[in-house]
């Protein structure tokens, strides 16, 4: 009856223009430039290239080395902070003794700016006045290279990833944990399930949902690294740390190369996309068994 | 009522009197002036801007506001704001060589300013070359940039190392003519178990490395027979980077960075000079700043043993367009004015431009810019005839040896015949970055020196095809000093 009202657009037009506005007009936008050899440094006219862009990407080895640290960091760091965070959440819910201050002392990582935990952990990981070659020559260990070797600067990086955002995991894991029934457990003691049993009959499939949302945010939100590898590394030693939003900050505010960093973050979205959709397919069974 | 209004009109009178008084004391006056300047993170150069911004504030009764950057940001901060042409900058310091990129968005300065005693103060190699392009002034130095030589005079000194260098290499120990003696110097000092080590150079991606880098290759690639030939050949602008002269500088390179303390690859220009200064090394290169720090005994724990020299150079140089090696009958110094001092200039977006300006004439005249070159940390080293004649002035640092040293080497470097200049071209972000992508993978040994410096080749060749051949070429040769091509 009221769907007839024109007052219904002076309801829906405002919005539909702020969407367009802040959203899809910078996305077409960027879309347009990637199809552009367009510098601002050296001023160069836009030039249509079509897929140029995408191509030189494609053929780079540096695009396919940044996806590659980026996926290798996004992986290890999530798949790192999930074990961890879920044994931690295990333990908390245990109603360990001092579990609220372990709570609140345990999610204090999270609350810090990546930019300052990144500041720390260099100082921590300077090879020369870092607290951590002191205390490893303590033993007579040789100074490593933390942060000039690019293995061991990638481990860096996770290590500080895992430390700063396994407290997610645990908060959200905490959470689920908590809204268990304790009847089923009741029922699984009075036949004896041992504790791994009960884990991996109960607890670990009843999480599966909420498992599998954590993972996908944090998976999402490891893809997009940027601060912590800037300060820490740079991106070096060479491009060995370089993330993909690092090589397109590097591309289009050190180059001012817009129509190639439009491509590349277009190829960033791809990519991200890929992951994601192949994600939810593959836990797709798992899920719906749940149902 | 008539008394009350009497009293007011008395008061008014007063204070206005009061304040005609004060602003007489601003010449010019730029009461309620604020001017925002662009710097590096402090305190390098931004201690400079500020001691200059305390001068004329005094002097003009404006304020001046130094917002800073890490290095790393500078370039994008500047150029994002130029490029929008805002008004967030009334002035911009920057690197020299990104001149060419920011010249379209600069006022020119004003002619009354390039005429004059404090003028002519300013070296040639400034006023002349660097501070020029196109034939016009768009930026003023504020500092003079030449890589020099800095040692340990207690151990070039001391009898027991002379005669024990002496048996090793043959020859007295003495600062360094070639860079063969460099190295081996370097290796003779290397004694990690009494905490001294050689030398110590940047060698981190962002830290001011390539510099370093290009200080090594300007004693073998840039010949006097074919000048301006470093970087590119001026005649087809193809990329010289992997030519054999560059080759031997990244060997040389290379070799330094494992003669430096531990996890030497880390260090930028401030860990070489905390290096210097804490008596870790025994020999290093770089800015001025390394001098006056270490000569600075609030900082520095070698205060008085201060040596300074030019670079060392070859007496064989690459040339290219024989692509031979030419053969000198003696060694020819290698001097390089790597960075080429920081520049300020006055974005034409900017709303205060004659104010601007008139900061640019007080933060650099000799009796301010003199201050900032004694004062250690505020990256200022010499750029005025005035700031190296002037012995005076650095007794204040320096012993008479080190002082006589100290602007020996960085007056002899800017003068020398075969003073190499350093690369500015638009786009020079572009190309530098892959010099420190690949010097990167060549110092942790991923590659080799001959490898990293074809694949700088041929990045540097396409990016000048890209941004056009000719256009590239004649903006190279006006920053060699060569007259354009016909």
């Amino acid at each position: 009856m009221m769907r007839n009202d024109p007052i219904k657009h002076v309801f829906i037009w405002p919005a539909v223009l702020v969407v367009l506005a802040i959203s899809i007009f910078p996305l077409i936008y960027s879309l347009t430039t990637s199809f552009l050899s367009y510098r601002l440094i050296p001023p160069i006219p836009p030039r249509v290239v079509w897929l140029g862009n995408y191509a030189t990407l494609l053929q780079e080895p540096r695009f396919w080395s940044a996806l590659f640290t980026t996926t290798l960091i996004a992986f290890i760091a999530v798949g790192l902070q999930y074990a961890i965070g879920f044994g931690v959440a295990l333990a908390l819910n245990a109603r360990v003794p001092g579990e609220r201050l372990f709570r609140v002392a345990l999610l204090l990582p999270m609350l810090l700016a990546p930019v300052a935990v990144a500041l720390v952990a260099r100082m921590i990981f300077n090879p020369t006045m870092g607290p951590l070659n002191q205390f490893l020559a303590k033993f007579g260990l040789a100074n490593l290279p933390f942060l000039t070797n690019g293995h061991w600067a990638l481990a860096c990086i996770i290590a500080v990833e895992v430390w700063q955002w396994t407290p997610f995991i645990i908060l959200m894991m905490l959470a689920g944990l908590q809204t268990l029934p304790e009847d089923v457990y009741e029922a699984a003691e009075l036949e004896n399930a041992s504790a791994w049993q009960q884990f991996w009959g109960i607890t670990f499939p009843m999480m599966l949902p909420i498992s599998a949302a954590v993972v996908f945010i944090r998976l999402i939100e490891s893809y997009k690294i940027m601060d912590t590898v800037f300060v820490m590394t740079g991106g070096g030693p060479g491009v060995d740390t370089e993330t993909l939003t690092l090589f397109a900050y590097q591309e289009g505010f050190k180059k001012f190369n817009l129509g190639y960093t439009s491509a590349l973050s277009f190829l960033f979205l791809i990519a991200i996309t890929i992951i994601g959709v192949t994600y939810l397919a593959l836990l797709r069974p798992h899920l719906e068994k749940r149902r | 009522m008539l008394r009350r209004t009497f009293l007011m009109l008395t008061t008014s009178l007063a204070i206005a009197g009061a304040a005609s008084q004060a602003n007489a004391a601003c010449s010019p006056d730029y009461t309620g002036v604020t001017l925002t300047v662009a710097s590096q993170t402090g305190p390098y150069i931004a201690s400079a801007l500020k001691l200059g911004a305390d001068e004329w504030a005094k002097k003009t009764c404006g304020k001046v506001n130094v917002v800073e950057f890490p290095w790393s940001e500078l370039y994008p901060k500047i150029a994002t704001s130029l490029t929008a042409s805002d008004a967030t900058f009334d002035l911009v310091s920057f690197a020299p060589a990104w001149l060419p990129d920011f010249v379209p968005y600069l006022s020119e300065m004003p002619k009354e300013m390039q005429s004059g005693k404090d003028w002519d103060d300013i070296e040639p190699a400034y006023r002349e070359r660097l501070m020029v392009w196109e034939g016009k002034i768009y930026s003023q130095s504020m500092d003079g940039d030449v890589h020099t030589y800095t040692y340990r005079t207690d151990l070039f000194s001391d009898p027991k190392e002379k005669d024990a260098f002496k048996a090793k290499y043959g020859y007295d120990l003495a600062p360094p003519k070639t860079w063969k003696q460099y190295l081996d110097i370097a290796e003779f000092f290397q004694r990690p178990d009494k905490g001294l080590w050689g030398t110590a150079e940047a060698f981190r991606r962002g830290g001011q490395q390539f510099w370093f880098f290009f200080s090594h290759a300007a004693a073998y690639a840039n010949n006097p027979n074919y000048p301006g030939a470093m970087f590119f050949d001026p005649e087809t602008m193809d990329a010289q980077i992997n030519n054999p002269g560059w080759v031997k500088g990244l060997e040389e390179y290379i070799r330094a960075s494992k003669l430096g303390p531990p996890n030497a690859l880390n260090f930028s220009f401030g860990e070489v000079n905390a290096a210097v200064a804490g008596g870790q090394v025994a020999e290093s290169i770089g800015w001025g700043d390394t001098g006056v720090i270490a000569a600075d005994p609030k900082q520095s724990k070698i205060s008085g043993k201060v040596g300074s020299a030019m670079l060392p150079g070859s007496d064989e140089i690459w040339n290219a367009k024989t692509k031979k090696w030419d053969k000198f009958s003696s060694v020819i110094p290698g001097p390089f004015m790597a960075f080429g001092g920081w520049q300020i200039a006055v974005p034409k977006a900017g709303k205060n431009q004659k104010a601007a300006w008139d900061f640019v004439k007080t933060l650099t005249s000799p009796d301010v810019s003199g201050q900032a070159a004694i004062t250690g940390g505020s990256g200022v080293n010499p750029y005025r005839k005035s700031h190296t004649a002037n012995l005076q002035l650095w007794s204040k640092i320096f012993s008479p040896e080190e002082a006589k040293e100290y602007l020996g080497a960085q007056s002899d470097s800017i003068n020398a015949k075969n003073v190499a200049l350093d690369m500015r071209l638009p786009g020079y972000f572009s190309y530098t970055e892959v010099v420190e992508i690949e010097l990167g993978k060549a110092l942790a040994g991923q590659t080799t020196p001959q490898a990293a410096l074809d694949a700088m080749a041929k990045e540097w060749n396409r990016l000048t095809d890209e941004f056009g051949r000719a256009k590239q070429l004649a903006a190279y040769r006006a920053a060699m000093g060569l007259p354009p091509k016909n």
